[in-house]
Parts: C-alpha cells; sequence; structure tokens
C-alpha cells in the first residue's frame, strides 16, 4: 500500500505537468470553439455555431483536401525514397559516413529557410527551374504562380526536407533486423526481390509505420514552408488548413471559428492515425 | 581579521549595489515600445529615441518582430492586459481592432490635443470610432470619435517612373501609363512598362486599390453592402490586367520585395510603391536608376487618390507607463521635432515639416508625399477589413492567372464578402 502511494507520489509532478501541457490547451480551445469574440465585448457562447458554419465553409473543405493530398503524396514518396536509400547504403562503402551525414543536411535546416532557398529556385527571373525550361523550351517558368504546379512545388520541397528522416529510421530499422533469416533464404536460392518482399519488408513493418506515422502527422502541421513560398496561393491552391486556422484566428481574429477549425483538424488527424495504424496491424 | 575585513567590505558593496539599483529604478522609467521590423521606422529607433531618453530622462526600449509575429504578440498583450508594452507600434489597418477591442488607453484623458499641423488624413486615421464613412456592427452609431492613437511615420503609396522615359512632368492619366508600356516594354531585354504585386491577399489589393477608386469604385456603401463588383470596379480590374503583357512574368507570386527591386534593378518603367522605397532609389549601392526615379501622385481616371498605410502608435490600456508614454507622443509630434525628424530623412505626419526647406532638399520625393497624402485613402475602417481584403485579394489574384474573366471574378469575391459579412452581423436579417 505504501509503496504504492510512493509510485503515485513520485509519477504526480510528471503527470500534473503533462496535464499542464497538453490537455489543458486542449480544453481550452475546445472551449473556445464554442464562443464568439466580439469586437470591444465579452466573449459570447454560441453551442456549435462555429462548427454549423465549418459544414458550409467550402473554403476550410478545400484546405482540409488540400491538406490531405500534400501529406498522402510527400509521406507516400518520402517512404518509397528513404526505404530506397536505406537499401542501397545499409552496408558498408568507402566514405560512409560523409555520405550518410550530406544525406542529413536537408533535415537540419531551418524550415523558413528551407523556403527562402526554394523561393529562390523556383523564382521565374534566376530560379534554376525556370532557367531548365528556358533553356528547353524558351520560355520562362513561374512555378509558384501556377495553379497546377504550386502544389506538387510544396510537396517536392517536404520530400528533399523530410526524405532524409525516413532513409535515418528505416535504415535503423533494417540494420537492427537478424542477420540468419537471411542468410537461411539465400542457402535456399531466394532470390533478392523475393527476399525483400517476404523478409525485409514484413520484419521492418513496426518500423515503417512508426516512420510513416511520425512522417504523415508532421506533414499534417506543415505551416512555414508554404506560409515562407506561397502564402497559400495562387488562389487558394495551397490552402493547407493550418495556414487557413492561422489567419483566422490571428489575422481575422475569429478566435472561436479558428479554434474550432483546429479541433475539426485534430480530429481529422486522429482518425488518419488510427486508420493508417489500424491498416499496419491489420496486416501484420 | 582579514576574512572579516573582506566580509565587511563585500557587505558593503553588495548593500551599495542594491541601494543604487533601487534607486535607479524608481528615478528611471523605461519604456517599452513594440514595433513590426521595418525600415521606415529606423531613424525614429535610432536617432529619436536617444534624443527623447536625453530630453526627458526616460529610458526606452524597442522589441521588433515581423509583421504577423507582432501583430500576434500586440494582440496578445491586449487581450490578456499584460502590460508588456507601453506602446504599441500599429499598422493604421489594425486601429480598429486594437481601439474597438479596448487595448487602447484614450488620448485625450491623456491630455493630448491634436494640432491643426497634423495632416487631417494622418491624425483622422487615430480616431475609433471613425470621423467618417458608416460604423461597423456593435460601434454605438451616436458614440463621439476619440482619438486611441497617433501617427508615427507617414506612409503612402505613390507611383515610382522612369523620368528619363516620362520626361519631368509626371504622368497624370492611367492612359499615359497604359501607352508609355505600350511603346517602351521590351520583354526579351527585361524591360517592362509596370510591375505591380500579384500576391494574393493584402499585397494584390494594396495595388489594386488606387485603381478601384480612381476609376469611381469603392470597396462598401454606406450599409456595408459590398460593391466591388460594380462596373467600375470591374472597368478598373480590366485596366490592371490589361497591362499584364507589359509586366514580368511571374507577377502573380510579386510581392512588394519583387516589385521594388524590379524598378530598383531598372527593368520596370513605373510602378506604385510604399514611400520606404524613396531613399533606395538614389543610393548607389542599392539602385541602378540613381537620380532617374521621379515621384508622383498615382496617376487618375475619373479621380486621383493614393492608398494610405501609415504607421500609428498608440498607448496600451494595460501599459505600467501610460503617462511617459504619453509625454512621448506628445515629445514626438512637436512640430519642431518632426522638422528635425524629416531634416533626418523620415516622413513627417506634420504640414511643417513637409514643406521645410532643408527637409525637402534632403528628400526630393517629400513634395509628392505630401501631395499624395491630401488625397490619401485609407483602408475601410472596419476590424473586419482584413478577412473581406482576403478574400477580394484572392480573386484578384485568380484573375491575373487567368489574366481576364475580372467580373466573373469580383461577382465571386462580392458573394463571398457578402456571406462573410452576413454570417457577423452586418446586415439585419
Amino acid at each position: 500500500m505504501r509503496a504504492k502511494r510512493l509510485s503515485w507520489a513520485l509519477i504526480a509532478p510528471t503527470a500534473l505537468f503533462a496535464l499542464a501541457m497538453t490537455v489543458l490547451p486542449l480544453g481550452y480551445s475546445l472551449l473556445t470553439s464554442f464562443q464568439e469574440f466580439p469586437l470591444g465585448r465579452a466573449p459570447v457562447f454560441v453551442g456549435l455555431q462555429n462548427y454549423r458554419n465549418l459544414l458550409q465553409d467550402n473554403n476550410f473543405q478545400n484546405s482540409l483536401i488540400t491538406t490531405l493530398i500534400f501529406t498522402v503524396a510527400a509521406t507516400a514518396v518520402e517512404f518509397v525514397l528513404g526505404l530506397g536509400l536505406a537499401l542501397l547504403l545499409k552496408d558498408e562503402f568507402p566514405f560512409q559516413g560523409v555520405i550518410r551525414s550530406s544525406l542529413i543536411i536537408p533535415m537540419v535546416i531551418a524550415p523558413v529557410v528551407v523556403g527562402i532557398i526554394w523561393r529562390l529556385l523556383y523564382n521565374a527571373d534566376v530560379g534554376l527551374f525556370s532557367f531548365l525550361v528556358q533553356t528547353l523550351t524558351g520560355k520562362s517558368l513561374s512555378v509558384l504562380s501556377n495553379t497546377s504546379l504550386a502544389l506538387p512545388a510544396l510537396i517536392l520541397v517536404d520530400i528533399w526536407e523530410w526524405t532524409p528522416f525516413m532513409f535515418l529510421i528505416l535504415l535503423a530499422g533494417i540494420q537492427s533486423l537478424p542477420t540468419e533469416p537471411f542468410e537461411a533464404a539465400r542457402v535456399d536460392g531466394a532470390s533478392a526481390w523475393n527476399i525483400f518482399v517476404h523478409l525485409t519488408l514484413p520484419m521492418l513493418r513496426p518500423v515503417i509505420a512508426v516512420a510513416v506515422l511520425i512522417r504523415a502527422l508532421d506533414a499534417f502541421t506543415v505551416f512555414d514552408q508554404v506560409f515562407v513560398l506561397t502564402q497559400g496561393g495562387p488562389g487558394t491552391a495551397t490552402e493547407v488548413a493550418t495556414l487557413m486556422i492561422y489567419k483566422t484566428a490571428f489575422r481575422f481574429s475569429q478566435f472561436g471559428y479558428g479554434a474550432a477549425m483546429a479541433v475539426a483538424l485534430l480530429l481529422l488527424v486522429a482518425c488518419f492515425s488510427t486508420a493508417v495504424t489500424r491498416a499496419f496491424k491489420g496486416a501484420s | 581579521m582579514l576574512r572579516r575585513q573582506f566580509l565587511k567590505n563585500s557587505l558593503g558593496a553588495a548593500s551599495a549595489v542594491a541601494l543604487s539599483g533601487c534607486g535607479s529604478r524608481e528615478s528611471r522609467v523605461q519604456l517599452t515600445f513594440g514595433s513590426y521590423a521595418d525600415p521606415g521606422v529606423d531613424i525614429l529607433k535610432d536617432e529619436f529615441l536617444p534624443e527623447f531618453e536625453k530630453a526627458t530622462g526616460i529610458a526606452t526600449e524597442w522589441v521588433e518582430a515581423d509583421f504577423s509575429g507582432w501583430f500576434q504578440k500586440a494582440l496578445n498583450d491586449g487581450e490578456t492586459k499584460a502590460g508588456a508594452f507601453d506602446i504599441y507600434v500599429m499598422d493604421d489597418l489594425w486601429v480598429p481592432r486594437f481601439a474597438g477591442a479596448g487595448y487602447l488607453a484614450n488620448l485625450e484623458e491623456l491630455g493630448f490635443q491634436p494640432d491643426p499641423d497634423f495632416l487631417p488624413t494622418a491624425i483622422d486615421l487615430g480616431y475609433w470610432p471613425p470621423k467618417t464613412g458608416p460604423r461597423q456592427p456593435g460601434v454605438d452609431p451616436a458614440a463621439k470619435p476619440t482619438l486611441f492613437s497617433l501617427p508615427i511615420v507617414s506612409d503612402v503609396q505613390i507611383l515610382f517612373y522612369r523620368r528619363d522615359v516620362f520626361g519631368n512632368t509626371p504622368p497624370v492619366a492611367w492612359e499615359d501609363i497604359a501607352r508609355v508600356a505600350r511603346e517602351h516594354s521590351n520583354p526579351a531585354q527585361r524591360k517592362f512598362g509596370w510591375v505591380t504585386r500579384g500576391v494574393r491577399g493584402n499585397p494584390i489589393m494594396n495595388s489594386f486599390f488606387v485603381l478601384l477608386h480612381d476609376f469611381g469604385g469603392t470597396e462598401f456603401d454606406e450599409q456595408w453592402r459590398v460593391t466591388f463588383n460594380s462596373p467600375q470596379a470591374i472597368e478598373a480590374l480590366e485596366f490592371y490586367l490589361s497591362l499584364l503583357p507589359y509586366e514580368p512574368e511571374g507577377v502573380a507570386e510579386f510581392d512588394s520585395d519583387q516589385e521594388g527591386e524590379t524598378l530598383l534593378q531598372g527593368n520596370a518603367l513605373a510602378a506604385t510603391i510604399w514611400t520606404g522605397w524613396c531613399r533606395q532609389t538614389d543610393d548607389p549601392s542599392r539602385s541602378r536608376v540613381v537620380n532617374k526615379i521621379g515621384f508622383a501622385v498615382p496617376p487618375g481616371h475619373e479621380k486621383r487618390v493614393a492608398k494610405l498605410g501609415l504607421f500609428m502608435a498608440g498607448v496600451a490600456a494595460s501599459a505600467p507607463h501610460k503617462k511617459e508614454a504619453a509625454e512621448f507622443l506628445k515629445w514626438f509630434s512637436r512640430s519642431d521635432v518632426q522638422v528635425r525628424f524629416a531634416r533626418a530623412g523620415g516622413i513627417p505626419f506634420k504640414t511643417s515639416a513637409f514643406k521645410d526647406e532643408q527637409a525637402r532638399s534632403n528628400s526630393r520625393w517629400l513634395d509628392a508625399i505630401l501631395d499624395a497624402m491630401t488625397v490619401g485613402v485609407p483602408s475601410p475602417r472596419t476590424s473586419d477589413w482584413s478577412k473581406v481584403e482576403d478574400i477580394l485579394g484572392t480573386h484578384l489574384n485568380l484573375a491575373l492567372l487567368d489574366k481576364g474573366k475580372a467580373k466573373q471574378h469580383l461577382d465571386a469575391a462580392s458573394a463571398e464578402a457578402t456571406a462573410f459579412l452576413k454570417s457577423v452581423g452586418y446586415y439585419a436579417s
């Protein structure tokens, strides 16, 4: 009994800290989402009005779709490239340390700096992409003011920055796999492809689940690059949910509506992560 | 003995330091300014705050962040009444929000009375509710306009034009701009007749604003009904789009930095730009068109206006040093201080400073700025303008990408803005 009390007492500070840092702000956001903040007056309780408005807000629904496309496309490509790089660089080779270190450089650059670098690369006058297109076709290309290219351009930036993260996690996962099953398969004459499909992938599944989930959750909340590169434009082509929430709450001072958007995004992210987790569990 | 002596001395020194600290806190108040980073406030910050400190003995601290970051900080400080700042430096667009929500102290109660030397268009931006125009819902229609903030640096969009192309007489009509653009543009040689901001939201809206008003359009009528899809507004947008062939590729992603750089590099013949760029045009380290740029009120069509966008300053309602903050505002808005501010290269807000001979010879753009300030028009005075501006600015950006469909895009913007205004109580049922 005494030992139990002691264990509760030892856990209590951490639990209280976690409560103060996570549950309280979430609870406050939820409370805010049921309120309206008229100019110069006290907040007014409006019940579910903000959520009803959300259901009719085409712009917010479009921003959720844009966020979903961004997340799925970026995470999928990052996974494929990260896995490919991990398989390629898993064995010992000369200059291994230098090559692996240089691969993770994009990941350690601040997202705002990444945004500025790519803004220059995409620039119609001095950018690399425009130069290449001009060399080939004689016409310059303004990537970020093209409604069809702007979102893929943002996805490319995310892929450039975060593929190293996938690579690192998957490489660690591959290197931690037991060697015996692979040796046995080779002795039995299994092809490299069969080994990859029937051994590497299934054994790596828990690591893949974690890597995909972490990257997807991060991609859902992308903000810095969009803010620096496109501000959600051209038109609303790259308006992701976080940018819209930020503008609604802090630029337009609609705190209640912005909080309702944040809660809706949280629910979407929770559904998405549950679906991904179940998919991986089901497959195993 | 030695140890006792050491302890005695240490105790004495510590007490002296502690007491002197208390003394200095009591005698030397520190005013905390919060601002967004902008070269427009550099002269005030670097040259005039030290002068104020010397003149009054009041210490100052300048805290700045980027535009959005500072807006957020100031909003939090105002909302929570934290009292972290004494003076908020604001974009004039923020005044309705900050004064309306009670974040600002009443300057009249702090003993401030504006004198007639203030430019009327500048000082009027500091009143809430506004002196003219409709009042947003929730604001008492009978309430007397009260002074909540003061201009701190004037700013307005003026026409920058190439004197070696247009001659010394500035273009007075938009048709002159279009004609010269047609005759002199050569995209292959990176020579463009016009350059504009095209980024969605505030940047493109700032570019379109002058045309909208020049062509006889407005944003709202007296009942806040949206009017930016009127025939005049459509004609203005069609004209704006007709200049596109004479502009650089990708203006849809241009903000003021690209717009200004295009002009400074000698690639554009004209643009309407904020006055913060004036000084750079004559700086050989920044400009390839030194002394080639002329300044004037933007051209007109049915009328001739300029877009105001002043730096304002207000005393925080929760300021720990309201009296000293008001003292600073009184000091900085004294006409003699404003004359010195103008001579040092700042953009003043008092008529006498604009007319000072030495200031005019130091800054050859002052006359154009004074003319533009005189016909200046501010953004609509409502705290909901940012949202409407975002809606209209998004559709303007789409029109720019479509290179047409002016009516279709303005109708769509109007419908969306009307729905928004209705949802926040602008129209009775």
